[in-house]
């Protein structure tokens, strides 16, 4: 083995090569943190550094304790196994979306997500514009290193909400981008070059637009649900007819009132399915993005 | 390397597999302020007499699933001499599970000196 932070770190990245991406960066991060800290201690001593490596741990060791931790966080995360198991019943299935967290949690997300996305979007947008404006002049550095570490730092932010709501795993640390040591000058190119700067500014945009669209979707189908129910009930209240087109009023017969309902509560489980269901590809869309594919991303 | 030596080996990884999550939370309790990690791996070095058995990065993960479970927070501080730097610092559940810890540690440790001196059995 190449005996260098690099080295250690390459050959760490195989040993994790099929692992999740996510569990990748934070063990790489760990490991950065720790030799450069002894590499700064050595003070360029290569036998210090090499007692560091050593009391550090082979790759395969350090590798194998990440998956270990791994397999008992996904155990805790998922929680104790439901005592019922789902049902072969369609219908029971269908109605058991209701006790889904993971459907709830996508909806609060999906509503959540016009909130970011404004944020996001204004914070991108500015940033870039900011620094693309100012940089003929020296400030134009300063502006776009802010504008580097505020993407950095939202797209760990976003990873948070994301595996909290929609239940994928994603880091938690921030992403080591490889070379990223040395001059500032050398960091800024690194941060630059590093695709997935790139790919997290576009999720940043793309979640306006996105914001809005799901947030429509949803605040939509309840109010549609919740109208039907409420309808039967506010017509027997109401003096006139509730349903109108121009001049004609519409009175629901008597008989219709419970269908109106069930129609009405039906929709709010289809809600909560369809909610479950984008949820779900928003989380893939989220960690392609701002992660990375495969475990092996990031081995240049 | 010889068997002994690897019975040895293997015997240390699962004494230390019990014991490391105790050890982290006792010296993020007696440390006033947040530690990072070469900080504390390098505490644990220093209070080990002779070779040290523990691999200092299965230090880590053991602290990230402490923090996921509530026992530690951390907080992300930049450095100049690498990545930012993630402190850690004990909370008060880590605080009263480490209470805990200690009593049953005593009691296991006072068991198997026990049986080891004879007294048992």
């Amino acid at each position: 083995m190449d005996r260098t932070v690099e080295g250690y770190l390459a050959e760490l990245r195989k040993h994790l090569a099929g692992a999740d991406p996510a569990l990748v960066q934070d063990a790489i991060y760990d490991a950065d943190e720790y030799l450069r800290s002894a590499l700064n201690e050595a003070q360029g001593d290569p036998e210090a550094f090499d007692a560091a490596l050593e009391a550090y741990g082979t790759p395969e060791e350090v590798a194998a304790a990440y998956r270990d931790a791994e397999h008992t966080v996904a155990k805790a995360l998922r929680g104790p196994k439901p005592a019922i198991r789902p049902s072969d019943n369609p219908l029971a299935r269908f109605f058991g979306v209701i006790a889904d967290p993971q459907a709830w949690g996508a909806l609060f997300y999906l509503l959540l997500a016009l909130v970011t996305g404004v944020m996001y979007f204004t914070i991108v947008v500015t940033g870039v514009s900011l620094t693309l404006g100012t940089l003929v002049l020296i400030v134009g550095i300063p502006m776009a290193l802010l504008t580097l570490a505020v993407v950095r730092a939202i797209s760990l932010a976003e990873g948070r909400i994301v595996e909290g709501l929609l239940g994928v795993r994603m880091p938690r640390r921030p992403r080591t981008v490889e070379g990223a040591q040395g001059s500032i000058w050398e960091r800024i190119k690194s941060w630059l070059t590093d695709a997935r700067t790139w790919t997290t500014m576009l999720y940043m945009v793309l979640q306006l637009p996105l914001g809005i669209t799901y947030f429509t979707i949803i605040v939509t189908s309840l109010a549609v649900s919740a109208s039907v129910i409420a309808l039967p009930f506010a017509q027997m209240l109401a003096d006139g007819p509730l349903i109108r087109a121009g001049v004609y009023g519409y009175y629901v017969e008597a008989w219709a009132y419970p269908l109106l309902v069930a129609a009405g509560v039906i929709g709010f489980f289809i809600t909560l399915w369809v909610a479950k269901g984008i949820g779900f590809l928003h989380g893939q869309y989220a960690k392609v993005m701002l992660v990375g594919r495969t475990g092996a991303e990031g081995v240049e | 390397m010889s068997e002994f030596e690897a019975l040895l080996r293997k015997f240390q990884k699962e004494l230390n597999a019990g014991t490391v999550s105790l050890v982290l939370l006792a010296i993020l309790d007696r440390s006033e302020e947040p530690l990072y990690g070469y900080q504390i791996a390098k505490r644990i070095e220093g209070g080990w007499q002779g070779e040290v058995t523990i691999k200092q990065g299965t230090l880590y993960p053991v602290l990230r699933t402490m923090e996921e479970n509530g026992l530690l927070t951390s907080s992300v501080e930049p450095s100049v001499s690498g990545p930012p730097r993630k402190y850690y610092q004990i909370t008060d559940q880590g605080r009263s599970v480490l209470g805990e810890w200690k009593t049953h540690w005593t009691r296991t440790r006072d068991f198997v000196d026990a049986t080891l001196e004879g007294n048992v059995g």
